[in-house]
């Protein structure tokens, strides 16, 4: 971390309602080719957040209020997918839904991960007996894999690297999902952890006198290369929350709970570089940017805290840039009377069949009026702006009634004369009907 | 004269079948609980988009009647551009930022799944 690294700006998480109180940030996740930062919260809804000043871009709901909080956030060249406990919605960047799944195995997903399909298949997981492959193309469900472990978290290096509900680390092998290896990192349970390229780093917590849970003083490092553990990292503050610096391959970046940021590189890991994120209470959350130019901290007060150097923060290296709305050119308003023609506006250029076209359909035009018998209409209680009272005629509301058969029937009696093409179109329907 | 009179009456016949192809799609008391018209459903952005256009309202939140916003909207609705708008649900928590292009897939989706369910179709 450079030295000119500081907070570059701080927003408070939107409340999920308009006189709501602000909620936590549930997941947090950088995008890969915009300059966007993704969140999610308690209900369900994704937010993303535009460049060095945070601005609100989209914000949508990935499953209802009731399924609850949003798990984790994945980002391809398509979009987004977003993991609920019990569904996974895929949206585009701009917001419009591209799928949503739900599945009868989908009982309490925690975890996600892409595979050896580069970022067009993801594999979810949780405290469920099932993983689940997708494709991410299709947007459906194209193998499950039953599992004796339980996962928490998932991330994609040379292995799909999972932590357990246990403390343990299975690496997976990212075609066929079996557990090439086991790595007991902490007693009791995994806090945070990442993958990347050779090294698997974790933060975790023990149990102390049987019965407290204390964050571990320390960072455990695994070598994929040597698949052995190499000696933990000391980190007296107690460490919560890790990521490998993205760009410096055996740089990590550790913080306590209390805000206190330490880079350290793994193999020389006596130099470091400290810092002190200013909250108030404890963080929640830690993420870095791709770019590794960038680092977002989320707190219980329900803030949002961006770091990074005032000149060169920025989240991806070479950023597609951000589709907002098209800027509207400012039109003359016009003298709206009763002659305006409908047309001194215009049709944009088009080349494909216009929404308005209307579909060959045959209408009934000319019909009698539907009649009311007298016991429907005496039921009614009339009042000055009409009559009113349950509807008892045995029809739904709004349904469209053949008027030309019912006034038959009700002349059934008396059959009258028929013109020629009245006959021809009964014949024409028995056909139809026969 | 005559073809000014013939457009017009062509671009009035434009205008009112594409209102009514909305007409039929809008709140249909059929869709209500089907989860592509729900809050994350892909056919949220129709309600948004009616909103857009004919609920327009002013910075003190009065009611803007604007018709030239109305009809170009609409025209672009029609031929379906690849202009793109913001759309804000009423609690203005979710905004989408869609083109009249996909827009115009969805009500012709929707339509033709009524059109389907008809008896005529």
């Amino acid at each position: 971390m450079d030295g000119d690294w500081d907070e570059v700006s701080r927003i408070l998480f939107p409340p999920p309602g308009v006189h709501a109180l602000p909620t936590l940030v549930t997941t947090m996740t950088f995008d890969t080719s915009q300059e966007l930062l993704w969140t999610g919260n308690d209900y369900g809804r994704v937010t993303a957040f535009v460049g060095s000043e945070l601005q609100r871009y989209t914000s949508f709901k990935a499953h209802l209020a009731s399924d609850g909080l949003v798990r984790q956030i994945l980002v391809n060249d398509k979009g987004v997918v977003i993991l609920g406990s019990r569904d996974v919605h895929m949206a585009l960047r701009r917001g419009v839904p591209l799928w949503h799944i739900r599945h009868d195995e989908m009982k309490d997903l925690r975890c996600m991960s892409f595979t050896s399909k580069g970022t067009t298949e993801i594999i979810v997981a949780g405290f469920q007996d099932v993983m689940l492959v997708i494709d991410l193309n299709k947007g459906e469900v194209v193998k499950q894999v039953s599992t004796e472990h339980q996962y928490s978290i998932m991330k994609r290096g040379r292995y799909i690297c999972a932590a357990t509900k246990t403390g343990s680390v299975n690496l997976l092998d990212p075609v066929s999902f079996a557990v090439v290896k086991t790595w007991n990192a902490h007693s009791a349970l995994i806090n945070d952890m990442d993958a990347q390229h050779d090294f698997i780093v974790t933060c975790g917590y023990s149990l102390r006198q049987g019965q407290n849970y204390m964050l571990d003083p320390f960072l455990n490092v695994f070598d994929i290369k040597q698949m052995s553990s190499m000696p933990p990292i000391p980190f007296p503050a107690g460490a919560a929350y890790v990521r490998m610096h993205p760009r410096m391959l055996t740089t990590s970046i550790v913080v306590s709970q209390t805000g206190q940021m330490h880079v350290v590189d793994l193999m020389n890991p006596n130099t470091s570089n400290v810092r002190q994120a200013n909250v108030l209470t404890y963080l929640s959350m830690f993420e870095i940017a791709p770019a590794g130019e960038a680092m977002a901290l989320a707190d219980p007060e329900c803030y949002i805290h961006l770091w990074g150097s005032h000149s060169k923060l920025h989240f991806v290296d070479l950023p597609t840039p951000i589709e907002f709305a098209t800027p509207e050119e400012p039109m003359p308003p016009i003298e709206c009377t009763q002659d305006t023609p409908l047309n001194s506006i215009g049709l944009p250029y088009y080349r494909e069949l216009l929404a308005s076209a209307w579909p060959d359909l045959v209408s009934d035009v000319g019909a009698p009026p539907v009649r009311f018998d007298a016991k429907f209409i005496n039921g009614l209680k009339p009042t000055d702006f009409g009559l009113y009272g349950r509807n008892t005629r045995g029809f739904r509301r709004n349904q469209a009634e053949d008027t030309r058969n019912v006034n038959m029937s009700a002349n059934a009696g008396l059959k009258a004369p028929k013109f020629l093409s009245e006959k021809a179109r009964e014949s024409a329907k028995h056909d139809a009907k026969s | 004269e005559l073809n000014t009179e013939l457009f017009r009456e062509l671009e009035n016949g434009r205008v009112a079948r594409l209102l009514l192809k909305l007409g039929t799609v809008n709140e249909r008391q059929e869709f209500d609980g089907d989860r592509s018209w729900s809050e994350n459903g892909e056919r949220y952005m129709l309600k948004l988009f009616r909103d857009y256009v004919f609920h327009q309202v002013d910075g003190n939140g009065n009611p803007v009647l604007d018709i030239g916003h109305m009809i170009r909207c609409l025209s672009r609705l029609d031929a379906g551009t690849d202009e793109r708008i913001c759309l804000t649900s009423r609690d203005e928590q979710t905004s989408f930022v869609v083109s009249y292009k996909e827009l115009k897939k969805q009500l012709g989706n929707a339509f033709g799944e009524l059109l389907k369910g008809s008896k005529q179709g």
